[in-house]
């Protein structure tokens, strides 16, 4: 095992005032536009919605301003909290399962063959499938008499309301989701993996490693990047996700798949309380920041940034 | 046995897309006869989706392909390069990637209007055309380039631009390939902007006119499954023709190595 | 550049994507002084299929008939026609016509996106109607597609279980007993069921019950919520008595009549001609048939109705183009045409004697008409109604007491209103 160098992910430096300048030149160069969209289309917007979330703004008219009121409101409004709530057990139940399934699927499906490639373009199939007309096809199979009450009798289980007991619906909803994301995780997983140097491999197997430990202490620790980056896509995703729930259960029943981002938009272009949606989009920001910089400092391993 | 297990798995992820076909093949006002072909033809009908169709391969392809430009070459730089403003870069792109898309809506609606682009190809591209999401995953997959080879180009004296695009972009193909197919799915299913940007049906791309067969109650199954089952095909499409390059880009690796 | 006015640049980028769309007209435009309409009209409304079929042919003729008038027509989903309107009229570019629910034209008033209805114009229509386009005393709309609520129910059903086809509940204590004799053992097969979750048709189910039990949603100058008040608390409780709430279809309670699963739903004139599309085999007069909305024994008669209504944009630089292309809509032989060939009614004085596709629909909507309320009339209607679905779909689920319900759903409208 240790015989194996590893010494992919250093940022690759060579000292000097020349080249320092030059990467900066071609840094500047490669950014700009990137660096310009941002500014425009994202910063710009956003110190909008951070002006807007102190005051009271109806679409209509001159914002006013309110300090600190639509901060309090949150604390006291318990549509808030309920679907702060439903968020974080959506979050919880959709991202974790489906990156452990993904990587499980991703491992044996990254190594070439014909089969295999077939099997990684049918597993994206329902990522490639429009959201707006999957949710309709959602609908029938949780319907009462539908394919997936037929799959519980199989099972011997009764049959369940999928999407009108307010016990279940949520969990109707993260079923959705996870076979829609499913194949993208996979996917990108798999470019990961592909990008491991197949040495490594040959070297534990010389140095007598099974399967089994070869993944955990050669393959995880050198896919921690694009780990990181699936689980930081992943639950930033899922904490801002409304349109499954938009299109599926509309909120119901009774609330209990009101995740946050859709009592965002029923707030912003429902009830027209923009300065209200706005506050509750910066509490969720700072939330999103921070978890984000969590998982960077969980996963980030030795060199790299 | 993994592989039973994997085809296992990939029937069960496929048993809705079987769902969707019957319920496309089901005829007007129920039926046993099986009118998959008819109900095609039913939407294809008005002349309107082959224009749809044109417009979502313009706004897929379009911003698929700017994406992977624009974000390629930033997030390389994040990754690989020094240069002032590099952290502030960076955090705007986490940022980015945090911020609901709902509060900044009515902003963006606001600029893309001042700029006049309200019905029109940019306005529906531009506003999208980088994502946070794809720079990140270039950042992500740069950072594990084999250093040796920057290096050894570095030496060769080559310059800095230059070595992004022959080594960085070859060795990074996996991931732009992700990139782009992950870009142009999003736009493929992408109903809520253009709907707001594009009042002129001629611009409209599928997800737009798809929408158009809600009813008062809900919408019209049969023809929105057809719909979905029809527009699934492109994308699947281009993912098997890209399937190829993916395992180029492993060989590639695999060699330089 | 100092830091202080680096800041307030900042400051004042920040805010430019906001304010930009601020700033009204400063002279109004004047209708052109020979009256002839001129100019190109930007006209949204939402997709459906029948009133498609009317209207489309209608802008063709007018075009042809006005030759300076050039008219751009946009169908937009109903489920995003509020918010495409709102992103416009905070961009500033909202359209010239537009199509909108009569329930949502307080709060765009209040907010002077809407620009006062012609006198002369509104004076032609049903004068309820009218009265629920009018905020402040003013009409901001004319009014279309006008629709008064029924009891939907499946004869074959009734007859399944003893009950006589001819003779449907006239009271919701009746409907409470059909409901019984009608909901299998198993509970999959129900009586009436409500149509859930959706905050338009809650509004309407439970406006007809509160009202009906002699209390109100809103207090009458609209300041306050009067649910948690025995009128309200018991109108709860017969909501969450009926049907059942965990039955699921993709199309809601249609859906679930269609199948005839349920046997009775409250809905408009709209599902005439929607219903026998969903399923062939459902025909009028025989597999399924309407009734007057029932009332409770020894209550007043509440008949929940709606409509939607045509309005200009405050912004419009040709507002009397806009009402000109508008009055066109609305004629009398169009009111007819489009009632025979989209079943939609065009509420013009005089509606009642017009004839519909289903000569039985109208005589039910012109003896309901007396009794016909369009319920609470305020602009925080969308706040409102997704506060009273939330209070009913609670009931029905059984999360909630009535009462606890009722209190929570005034307690809700404290902070909104």
């Amino acid at each position: 095992m240790t015989t194996v160098q590893l010494r992919i992910g250093r940022p690759a430096t060579l000292s000097g005032q020349g080249q320092r300048r030059a990467e900066g030149r071609a840094g500047g160069l490669l950014a700009l536009p990137a660096a310009i969209y941002f500014g425009v289309f994202w910063l710009l917007p956003f110190l909008s919605a951070a002006y807007l979330s102190f005051t009271r703004y109806d679409l209509a008219g001159m914002p006013e301003w309110v300090g600190l009121d639509n901060y309090r409101k949150m604390a006291e409004d318990p549509g808030f909290w309920n679907s702060a709530q439903v968020t974080l057990v959506y979050t919880a139940g959709s991202v974790i399962p489906s990156i452990v399934l993904a990587l499980a699927i991703a491992v044996p499906l990254a190594r070439p063959g014909r089969l295999n490639g077939v099997l990684r373009g049918l597993m994206m199939i329902p990522a490639v499938m429009p959201l707006v007309a999957t949710s309709v096809v959602w609908r029938i199979i949780y319907a009462d008499g539908g394919p997936a009450n037929a799959v519980l009798g199989v099972a011997g289980f009764g049959p369940v309301s999928w999407l009108t007991d307010d016990g279940i619906a949520l969990w109707a909803l993260v079923i959705m989701v996870t076979w829609k994301h499913l194949g993208l995780f996979v996917i990108i997983l798999t470019a990961g993996l592909q990008g491991l140097p197949p040495s490594v491999y040959e070297a534990a197997a010389l140095d007598g490693a099974g399967p089994v430990r070869a993944f955990f202490s050669i393959t995880l620790p050198l896919l921690r990047r694009t780990l990181l980056f699936v689980l930081v896509i992943a639950v930033v995703g899922s904490m801002q996700a409304f349109i499954p729930a938009f299109l599926l259960t509309g909120g119901g029943p009774a609330g209990a798949t009101e995740v946050l981002p859709y009592y965002m938009w029923s707030n912003a272009f429902g009830f027209e309380r923009m300065g209200y949606a706005s506050a509750m989009a910066m509490v969720l920001l700072a939330v999103l920041v921070v978890l984000s910089l969590v998982q960077f400092r969980f996963l980030r391993g030795g060199g790299d940034d | 046995m993994t592989r039973v297990l994997l085809c296992l798995v990939v029937a069960v992820m496929l048993l809705p897309v079987g769902v969707m076909a019957v319920v496309a093949s089901a005829p007007e006002g129920g039926g046993a006869e099986f009118s998959l072909f008819a109900n095609i033809a039913e939407m294809f009908a008005g002349g309107d989706f082959p224009v749809y169709f044109r417009n979502s391969l313009i706004l897929s392809f379009g911003i698929g392909l700017l994406d992977v430009l624009f974000a390629g070459a930033s997030g390389y730089a994040l990754a690989r390069l020094r240069f002032r403003g590099k952290k502030v870069l960076f955090v705007l792109v986490v940022g980015t990637l945090a911020l609901s898309p709902t509060v900044v809506m009515v902003p963006v609606y606001v600029i893309v209007h001042q700029l006049g682009w309200i019905d029109t190809y940019q306005g529906m591209i531009v506003p999208s055309m980088i994502s946070a999401f794809g720079v990140f995953l270039v950042r992500q997959f740069a950072l594990g380039l084999p250093e040796e080879l920057l290096l050894a180009a570095r030496v060769d004296g080559a310059g800095e631009v230059r070595i992004f695009a022959t080594i960085a972009v070859p060795l990074l193909r996996p991931a732009l390939l992700t990139l782009f197919l992950l870009q142009f799915l999003t736009q493929w299913d992408n109903l809520l902007w253009p709907l707001l940007v594009a009042n002129d049906p001629a611009l409209w791309p599928l997800p737009v006119g798809i929408s158009q067969l809600q009813t008062e109650i809900g919408y019209d199954i049969r023809l929105m499954t057809t719909a979905a089952l029809v527009t699934a095909v492109p994308p699947i499409v281009l993912m098997f023709f890209l399937q190829r390059y993916y395992v180029a880009g492993l060989t590639l690796g695999g060699v330089k190595k | 550049m100092n830091r202080v006015s680096r800041r307030s640049l900042l400051a004042a980028a920040a805010l430019a994507p906001v304010l930009a769309a601020c700033g009204g007209r400063e002279d109004k435009p004047q209708a052109p002084a020979d009256g002839v309409p001129r100019g190109d009209l930007s006209v949204w409304l939402h997709q459906t299929r029948a009133y498609d079929a009317v209207f489309t042919p209608l802008v063709e003729k007018y075009t042809r008939e006005f030759r300076e008038v050039g008219v751009k027509p946009l169908f937009i989903p109903v489920a995003q026609l509020d918010t495409k309107l709102l992103t416009a009229f905070t961009g500033g570019s909202p359209p010239d016509v537009f199509r909108v629910g009569g329930w949502t034209i307080p709060g765009h008033a209040r907010k002077g996106r809407l620009a006062p209805a012609d006198q002369s114009l509104s004076s032609g229509f049903d004068k309820t109607a009218v009265d629920s386009l009018t905020y402040e005393g003013k009409a901001y709309g004319v009014p279309t597609d006008y629709t008064l609520c029924y009891l939907y129910y499946r004869r074959d059903r009734f007859a399944e279980a003893g009950l006589d086809p001819d003779k449907p509940p006239t009271t919701w204590e009746e409907v409470a007993d059909y409901s019984k004799r009608l909901t299998s053992a198993d509970g999959k097969k129900v009586g009436l069921q409500w149509i859930l979750g959706n905050p338009q048709w809650t509004v309407m189910q439970l406006l007809a019950l509160v009202k009906g039990k002699g209390g109100t949603i809103l207090s009458p100058d609209g300041s306050r919520a009067t649910m948690a008040t025995d009128a309200g608390v018991e109108a709860l409780r017969f909501y969450a008595g009926l049907g059942n709430a965990k039955l699921s279809n993709p199309l809601s309670a249609f859906g679930l009549f269609a199948s005839g699963e349920a046997a009775m739903i409250v809905s408009g004139l709209f599902a005439m001609d929607l219903l026998p599309t969903l399923d062939k085999k459902l025909e009028f007069g025989k597999v399924y048939d309407i009734a007057p909305m029932p009332r409770f024994d020894a209550g007043p008669a509440v008949v929940p109705a709606y409509t939607w209504g045509w309005a200009v944009a405050e912004k419009s630089e040709i507002p009397h183009t806009a009402w000109h292309f508008i009055d066109y809509l609305q004629r009398p032989d169009v009111a007819a045409e489009q009632l025979r060939d989209a079943g939609s009614l065009t509420p013009i004085t005089g509606w009642e004697k017009l004839e519909g596709a289903d000569q039985k629909a109208i005589e039910i909507m012109a003896a309901s008409a007396p009794d016909a309320d369009f319920g609470p009339r305020t602009p925080v209607w969308a706040e409102m109604a997704k506060a009273l679905t939330d209070a009913g779909d609670a009931v029905a689920h059984g999360k909630k007491t009535p009462e606890q319900a009722a209190q929570d759903f005034d307690q809700a409208m404290r902070l909104a209103l």
